[in-house]
């Protein structure tokens, strides 16, 4: 398969790298009035970043173990996923490593050494920081192996790089399952020490997931468009992921919902304070905000199978989904830091607006590294005459 | 009502994606196809309307949540109030599971019996194989006949640049082939 050339656009990259310096600049005059809150900014764009890079190598390490031929067209848009990593691992450390005395925790432990002893010596701050980077790089090396068995492959007649890329991924999930839940734990949900959730590492996958179906729809529908995956990328593709993206949708909500009843009913004090401070006050209609946009309107939107093909409703609903994913880590980041009232405005606009801009430009350029399709795969014909 | 149907069979899928196409293409109906197999495509190419059964799916699943959730209601506080853990009666919450099970209940249950009933299925159904070989290796068109400029033998010779192997007239009445 003839390999179609692909660069990235001087001009847009001036322009995205202009406005996320523009954003960057907005928050570190934040940071200046109301250090809080650019500290919720910088920890949720950190986590938001990381989790969009990991969900790209979840994607490639799940369908290399279901052996699934239908996703080797465009594997190669959550592969540049991943270059997502190093950025966001960077400002999450950043925030963690600098920052480190905004977790309630830091200077007094939780308050009662002798009750949460296992708790105190898990948050010890030189072990927190070490667990911080120590996941970080794990996630990245881990999805470099995935990315360039890949990208070896290109250059390779036989299969050898594809088998390895089997036991990696398998290797990959393992440890995606234990980490991702123990990250969310520690960088989400320590930000309230003395509450806990058993649903706690579940509920991040299921955001992660969405918010990756989404950027990959996304990404694939405007390379199908401008040109390297034209004639790749199908409608069939499409369909498929939109109907990943309605199963994890309906995923998402169960697991919050399960999260909402397992802590409602027992209605131990302990455990209630998170759903209190979030559904009694002026959080309430955020929380409601970030149910509809994650499942109601994405449900009722993509249960119809034309809009599941539509390239411009799909566009559309991604997006929705992943404006819902920043409002439920705001949900979860914000109300122990920045208090009871919701902050919402120009800081948190300038986030969402530089995290769009580097992430496209970070994907761009880490797409145009190898070939728009991994052409010498062994399962590319297959996914190429490939029908939903 | 009955009518006279041509029935084209072929011994490859790709000629009888091409031939589907091409006949369509010449403004005849296909009524049906008969494979061994799912062929893909085929669903196109015979000009199949999408289903209608998720439409039944859709109704059939509201209609399990949002009964259960009036049932739950009426049951839990109205016709005999009992007070659950101090809750109040009327708590949304604790009527979601049930509603959620009985919507994919519904759903599912209503799915399949309507497709049952659509394609007149029912337990100890006699099997009719109209044309023997299309659980083996042949493929079947079902083309219709009603068309006053249909013309059995220039569809024939049509039919032989798809590499048909054997074409022969039946009568359709309703759903059986005769």
């Amino acid at each position: 398969m003839k390999s179609i050339p692909h660069v990235v656009p001087q001009t847009l990259s001036r322009r995205l790298i202009t406005t996320a310096l523009a954003a960057a600049a907005i928050l570190a005059i934040t940071a200046l009035v109301a250090p809080d809150r650019a500290w919720a900014n910088l920890l949720l764009s950190g986590f938001f970043l990381t989790t969009l890079g990991l969900g790209g190598a979840l994607f490639i390490a799940l369908t290399n173990v279901c052996g699934a031929s239908w996703s080797v067209a465009f594997r190669r848009v959550p592969e540049a996923m991943t270059g997502l990593l190093p950025l966001g691992g960077g400002l999450l450390l950043v925030a963690l490593v600098a920052h480190l005395p905004r977790y309630a925790w830091h200077h007094h432990g939780t308050g009662d050494a002798g009750t949460f002893w296992f708790k105190e010596l898990w948050l010890e701050p030189k072990f927190f920081i070490a667990r911080a980077v120590g996941f970080v790089a794990i996630w990245i090396v881990s999805s470099r192996i995935l990315v360039n068995h890949s990208r070896r492959q290109d250059t390779m007649t036989h299969t050898a790089t594809t088998s390895a890329s089997g036991v990696s991924s398998i290797l990959f999930l393992a440890m995606f399952a234990v980490s991702i839940s123990l990250a969310g734990v520690d960088w989400i949900m320590a930000l309230e020490p003395m509450w806990f959730s058993t649903m706690w590492g579940v509920y991040q996958f299921s955001g992660l997931i969405l918010a990756t179906l989404s950027a990959i729809i996304i990404a694939c529908i405007l390379l199908r468009r401008v040109g390297p995956l034209a004639g790749v990328f199908s409608h069939d593709h499409l369909h498929d992921l939109s109907k990943l993206l309605l199963g994890f949708g309906c995923f998402w909500m169960y697991i919050w919902f399960s999260q909402y009843m397992l802590i409602w009913y027992s209605n131990i004090p302990e455990e209630t304070s998170y759903f209190i401070a979030r559904t009694h006050g002026p959080w309430g209609p955020i929380v409601l905000a970030s149910i509809l946009l994650n499942w109601v309107i994405p449900f009722f939107v993509l249960l119809p199978r034309p809009c599941k093909r539509n390239e411009s409703v799909m566009l559309k609903i991604a997006c929705v989904v992943l404006l819902g994913r920043f409002f439920d880590l705001y949900v979860m980041i914000f109300p122990p830091v920045t208090g009871n009232v919701p902050v919402f405005g120009i800081p948190e606009v300038a986030t969402i607006i530089g995290m769009g801009c580097l992430t496209a430009l970070i994907f761009m350029r880490s797409f145009a590294e190898a070939d728009a399709v991994p052409r010498n795969d062994p399962w590319l014909a297959e996914s190429l005459h490939y029908h939903a | 009502m009955s009518h006279r149907v041509l029935f084209a069979s072929f011994e490859h899928e790709d000629d009888l994606l091409a031939a589907a196409t091409a006949i369509r293409q010449k403004g005849l109906r296909i009524i049906d196809a008969f494979t061994p197999y799912a062929v893909h495509g085929l669903d196109r190419a015979i000009g199949l309307k999408p289903s209608r059964l998720t439409w039944v799916c859709f109704v059939c699943g509201m209609t399990g949540a949002l009964g259960m959730l009036w049932f739950e209601h009426w049951a839990a506080s109205v016709s005999w109030a009992v007070n659950v853990g101090g809750k109040p009666w009327n708590s949304l919450p604790s009527d979601v599971p049930v509603a959620f099970e009985a919507a994919v209940l519904l759903a599912g249950f209503g799915s399949v019996f309507a497709l049952f009933a659509v394609s007149r299925l029912y337990p100890g159904k006699q099997a009719r194989n109209i044309f023997p070989g299309t659980t083996d290796d042949r493929f079947v068109l079902v083309i219709d006949e009603t068309n006053a400029a249909f013309d059995v033998v220039r569809v024939e010779k049509f039919l032989l640049a798809f590499n048909v192997v054997e074409t022969c007239e039946r009568i359709q009445d309703g759903g059986r082939y005769s």
